[in-house]
């Protein structure tokens, strides 16, 4: 299996589109690298916008304690988890490098400009030929689709959250985040969202 | 998680802003206040959290002069206090600033400052040091989400020392980055508070300049107390071919830069943490023997002709060649990032670095050319787009091309077309009521144009009061609209004094904005957005009643606030699809095109125009905008 | 396709040129344009480049020989009065039409007529009942009619109604009452190449009204205001030469008498470029008869109109008389001098006998007339 493990730093940039809530998974990697010894950097870049506007959360990993910048440098992202496919492209070409893993969810949010007819969004195709073209490898994930037949959207960061953990290439234990997502959701939200993180991480790793 | 855990020596992973809040926790402050502004606002937020808990006074202040006045009188009166805010709050506050750093304070009063390079969330990337030096103020920047936690405790401990306010300049990397934070001991809670009689505060005429000769006199003692703080360091060969000198976020770009170049047997980076006054002992030591210098730091170049001037002053026989803004090695405006330290040493060092290979640089530009644009908007069912929207339809039915004068908030983006273009300046807090009031005194000079000012409800109580008194008393022709959504909707839903809460989520009496404009005998008209005919026919009603100030009080509860009370949607609205003629009909995609809300796609299967479920708020204000009816709202 | 947007055109070719009507041919289709208070409003930016509202605005330019072929199988002549299948004077029969008619209430018992025998299910006309702002108003039962009786000399979109009945599935076959300027855009609308995407096809009888000019909707209605209550005014009318005079009749103040001079300043600039007095593309067209208190002056130009007069007749709604022969002489004159002012008030404007304008895709039967000055 392939593992980062053992590079510095490792960076890992989490992008989507503001709302959908990718500052959780952010923090929930981040506290669970942090338990483990890690020094954990993260910078959120977003808009002036609220919601609707291109959102990343820069995670930079150390194992030897290093404080980095909030932002990570052209081309230095090591893996790129996206809630939203276009906006997987954007930051894979901002930040890309030939050996950038990427795994994106695959159902697009439209920006206003298209459908205004002001701008084209990529087809489905174009996207990956594009994508897997720039990367060592990317995963495709319906996880829309598999958050809203548990009910919910929003679960589909969890989703995605699971499926970073299937792809193998943190040194993260799944059980790790199972218990910080315990922890992190009521009661009786517990259950339909560890289920959530399982078929992210089946539908990568099974 | 969180900023109160009695746990000194365990590791946190904290956002700037909650370090800082932590370091004016571990200092024993009692009182915090502020006025929300990116990137300060969570460390009064995060304060107002634990005050309960550990016994603080925590406000959100009706602006941040007077935020900084309620912490100053808590530090005249014995008890350590801090505020936070902005960069254009700051400018706010500086004229009680520029008048409490003469006649000082008692104890520790730290002013943290959030400045935003690049003005990600601000109408500028004003560089506030500046201030620090103007007032003969001590200036602390942190580099690291540790040294933001640090340093706050230690500003308490300097300002106390030479019993002036205290700088702590943050920026947004640092304010709203995450990082590992080891906490430290937690104080004893219980505080007195007692103003001392015999002592005096007033900065009276006469006085003036024997506060500043002790003010200024005192600089020399500051620099003194910096002594071998560590926020001062240095790394490196111990005779580096360039030296960095830095501070706040710039070291964690230098020091990256150095890295990622393997160039840390040849550059040395020499940290400043305390840049005004500058270190002197400390900047002799790190300067004696070094030929050239790059200076990396955020926005002004600050830091740099402070050093130029050091050197003159400071280090005569000595000669250097200076890379930094004033070369053009770091650009002297915009956010800076790792990217420009290596730039700036790669072109000094002459190394040949480039982050990736032409040919993948090369398919990255080709590729990016088919990422879609994803402007900024409004949020689905943002009652300001339905203000603009009947603004707009007013304005062009009223005819006499109005003036739209803006303010500062969320609706700062009815510049764009999600607010339809219509307004036309932007400035500070209350100005669009400023400058509206004097468009509305132009008549002599055949000003014939309507003139509508906005400002949300928190802006109105902020700044836009004076603006309004101004144009109630000299008859001014002008129509304030305030859009009144129940909040600081920008910053986070700080409550403000029309608000029956407070910071702490106290029950405290609301000032009502049209008792208080109809006290001015000013005519209020009341709307409900939502209903965007009835409010553009207000307008028109109101724009024709020409002569003096009018306000129009536009009023419904922000999208963002409702859903956060999981509130049903007012309407479940869908499209049908029988009645939409997409392309076909003469709307030319009306409500994709021309309202723009998120929850109005085009659906590129049937071409016609759909609701995004997932993103539509239910307000069911597009209904009124299809020629078609074709948009339907069932009453849930 | 043209470089400009087609509202740039209307915006920059006509609104901000003052040769807009008010006649209402480029709105009610659309959410773009809308009429208000006499202005054609540009709400937003269309990115349409051949909209209807180009291609149906008569301002824009107006093949006359095209719209009159369409319409009538013949060419445009310079002459008069247009197409004359009969003429005559007329009455309503019914003393309520009568009396809510601005002269002999015809028009008001053409369109129950029309109703009343199926030819149309549906009347477009002018609601002038506030004398002001005034509206187009469409309407399908007789009593409804009534309403729209009377003038009030301001102009109205009522074009902009017709646009809005037509997309209304419920709705088959419309009749228009409307101005000549109106009427004109009728004619170019069904004669467009756009006619079919606006159901032109439902259009079946247009009635038009004689008209000299009329007043712009903001500066006569504060004008009027300064006078008298406008909800208080009951009608308005311009008695013949050598009058002088705009008679303004209110519920409770009687006559009120204004010197006509007070009020042609607010004549839409528009009106002083138009070339129609008699509504020349309708089927049946209906005016003062001057001298003749009482009646109206009826010019009937086409088969379906010399139906809908037949019905109307045979219905008792309307009684007939010869239009005397000094009479019809006189109005020949009238609507030649309306021709010949307007063409001079075009070249007065473009400062040539070359650019005229909206008329200048018809230079054959204009010249003819400019010659005659």
């Amino acid at each position: 299996m392939m593992s980062l493990l053992g590079k510095e730093p490792i960076n890992l940039i989490i992008t989507g589109v503001g709302g959908q809530g990718n500052i959780l998974i952010s923090r929930l990697l981040g506290q669970a690298f942090i338990e483990d010894g890690y020094a954990i950097t993260i910078g959120e870049t977003y808009g002036a916008t609220q919601r609707g506007g291109s959102v990343a959360s820069h995670v930079r990993i150390s194992s030897e304690g290093m404080v980095y910048s909030p932002v990570t440098p052209r081309g230095k992202a090591d893996v790129i988890l996206g809630l939203e496919p276009s906006e997987s492209l954007r930051i894979l070409t901002a930040f890309g490098h030939p050996e950038t893993f990427v795994a994106t969810n695959t159902r697009p949010i439209y920006p206003l400009e298209v459908a205004a007819g002001e701008a084209e969004y990529p087809t489905r195709g174009t996207l990956s030929d594009l994508m897997t073209g720039l990367s060592r490898k990317t995963w495709y994930i319906d996880a829309s689709a598999i958050a809203l037949a548990l009910g919910n959207a929003l679960l589909t960061n969890i989703v995605m959250t699971g499926a970073l953990i299937g792809t193998g290439l943190l040194p993260l234990k799944r059980a790790k985040i199972e218990r910080l997502i315990r922890e992190s959701f009521s009661d009786e939200r517990q259950v339909v969202n560890l289920h959530a993180f399982d078929l992210g991480y089946d539908a990568v790793a099974g | 998680m969180g900023i109160d855990m009695d746990k000194p020596g365990s590791t946190q992973l904290l956002m700037g802003n909650e370090a800082i809040a932590r370091g004016a926790l571990e200092a024993g402050i009692g009182v915090a206040a502020a006025y929300p502004g990116t990137p300060s606002s969570e460390v009064i937020g995060t304060l107002a959290e634990v005050a309960r808990k550990y016994g603080l006074y925590v406000e959100w202040s009706i602006n941040e002069k007077v935020a900084l006045e309620v912490a100053a009188a808590a530090s005249l009166s014995g008890v350590r206090a801090i505020t936070a805010m902005k960069q254009n709050g700051l400018n706010v506050a500086f004229d009680f600033l520029a008048n409490v750093a003469l006649t000082g304070t008692n104890k520790g009063l730290v002013l943290m400052v959030g400045d935003d390079p690049g003005g990600l969330s601000s109408t500028n990337e004003q560089d506030s040091r500046h201030i620090a030096r103007i007032l003969d103020l001590p200036l602390l920047e942190p580099a690291t989400f540790q040294e933001a936690k640090d340093m706050t405790k230690w500003a308490f401990q300097l300002s106390e020392e030479i019993s002036n306010v205290c700088i702590l300049r943050s920026v947004t990397r640092i304010s709203h980055g995450r990082g590992k934070v080891i906490l430290g001991d937690l104080p004893s809670m219980e505080k007195w508070a007692y103003f001392d009689t015999s002592k005096s505060y007033a900065g009276i005429a006469g006085l003036a300049t024997r506060y500043h000769k002790s003010i200024h006199e005192n600089q020399g003692s500051i620099a003194d107390l910096y002594g071998s703080t560590p926020f001062n360091s240095y790394s490196g060969p111990e005779r580096p071919d360039l030296l960095v000198v830095t501070c706040g976020s710039g070291w964690l770009y230098a020091t990256e830069a150095v890295k990622t170049l393997s160039l840390e047997q040849r550059v040395g980076v020499l940290k400043i943490g305390t840049t005004w006054p500058l270190p002197t002992q400390f900047l002799q030591q790190h300067l004696a023997g070094i030929d050239r210098i790059l200076v990396v730091e955020e926005v002004d170049p600050f830091l740099e002709t402070n050093l130029k001037e050091f050197v003159v002053d400071r280090m005569a026989g000595h000669s250097y060649r200076f890379f930094g803004k004033a070369s053009g090695h770091i650009p002297p405006y915009g956010e800076i990032n790792v990217d420009s330290a290596i730039d700036a040493l790669n072109n000094i060092m002459s190394i040949g670095y480039r982050p990736r290979e032409e040919a993948y640089e090369q398919k990255c530009r080709e590729a990016a050319q088919h990422v879609p644009p994803r402007g900024l908007q409004f949020c689905a069912g943002c009652p300001h787009r339905a203000t603009y929207w009947a603004i707009k339809d007013a304005l062009r039915m009223a005819g006499g091309n109005g003036v739209v004068a803006g303010d500062i908030g969320c609706y700062t983006m009815g510049i764009q077309a999600t607010g339809f273009s219509q307004v036309k300046t932007v400035h500070a807090m209350g100005s669009g009521m400023g400058l509206a009031s004097g468009l509305g005194k132009l008549e002599q000079f055949h000003f014939e144009q309507p003139v509508l000012a906005m400002c949300g409800d928190s802006t109105f109580f902020h700044a836009a009061i004076p603006a309004l008194l101004n144009a109630v008393h000299n008859e001014a022709d002008v129509v304030l609209v305030i859009v009144d959504n129940g909040g600081t909707a920008m910053t986070g839903f700080q409550p403000h004094p029309g608000v029956d809460r407070d910071a702490g989520g106290e029950i405290r009496p609301e000032i009502n904005i049209e008792k208080l404009c109809e006290s001015l005998g000013i005519a209020v008209t009341v709307v409900d957005p939502y209903d965007i005919e009835a409010t553009r026919n207000a307008f028109l009603e109101v724009l024709e009643n020409r002569g003096k100030a009018r306000v129009v009080m536009s009023r419904r509860e922000c999208a963002l606030i409702r859903a956060g009370k999981r509130l049903d949607p007012i309407a479940r609205v869908r499209v049908d699809g029988s009645k939409c003629y997409g392309d076909n009909c003469g709307c030319n995609r009306y409500c994709t095109r021309i309202f723009r809300c998120p929850g109005l796609i085009w659906d590129r299967e049937t071409l016609t125009a759909k609701i995004d479920e997932a993103v539509c708020s239910g307000c069911g204000v597009c209904v009124s905008i299809c020629p078609q009816s074709a948009i339907v709202g069932e009453t849930a | 396709m043209n470089e400009c947007k087609a509202w740039e055109e209307l915006r920059d070719g006509v609104i901000e040129e003052n040769l807009c009507t008010y006649c209402g041919a480029c709105t009610g289709m659309c959410p773009y344009l809308v009429p208000y208070k006499g202005r054609i409003i540009i709400r937003d930016q269309c990115s349409l480049d051949n909209g209807r509202c180009r291609a149906f605005c008569p301002r824009v330019g107006v093949d006359l020989t095209h719209v009159h072929n369409s319409m009538f199988g013949s060419s445009y002549e310079s002459g008069d009065i247009g197409v004359v299948k009969d003429v005559f004077i007329s009455r309503a029969a019914d003393p309520k039409i009568l009396s809510a008619g601005q002269y002999g209430g015809v028009v008001t018992a053409l369109g129950v007529t029309a109703l009343e025998e199926g030819m149309v299910d549906s009347v477009v006309a002018t609601d002038s009942q506030d004398k002001c702002a005034p509206f187009g108003a469409i309407t399908s039962r007789r009593a409804d009619l009534f309403g729209c009786a009377g003038s009030s000399y301001v102009a109205a979109a009522t074009v902009d109604a017709f646009n809005r009945a037509v997309r209304e599935e419920h709705r088959h076959n419309l009749a228009v009452v409307c101005t000549p300027c109106q009427s004109l855009a009728l004619a170019n609308m069904t004669s467009s190449d756009l006619a079919e995407k606006n159901n032109m096809g439902k259009l079946k009888l247009v009635i038009g009204l004689f008209c000299t000019w009329a007043l712009s909707y903001e500066s006569f209605g504060l004008f009027l205001m300064e006078k008298v209550d406008p909800h208080d005014v009951v009608k308005v009318d311009i008695p013949p030469p050598p009058a002088e005079t705009f008679d303004v009749y209110t519920r409770t103040a009687g006559r009120l008498s204004l010197p006509l001079s007070d009020v042609r300043p607010f004549i839409r600039e528009a009106c002083t470029y138009c070339i129609d007095m008699t509504a020349e593309f309708t089927d049946v067209s209906v005016g003062a008869a001057e001298g003749i208190d009482g009646w109206n002056t009826v010019i009937v130009r086409s088969e379906r109109g010399l139906e809908l007069i037949d019905k109307a007749v045979k219905r008792g709604h309307i009684k007939i008389e010869t239009l005397p022969e000094k009479n019809l002489n006189h109005l020949k004159d009238a609507s030649r001098m309306k021709k010949k002012r307007a063409l001079k008030n075009i070249c007065r404007k473009t400062g040539s006998r070359n650019d005229l304008l909206y008329l200048r895709n018809c230079p054959t039967a204009m010249q003819i007339l400019l010659e005659e000055e």
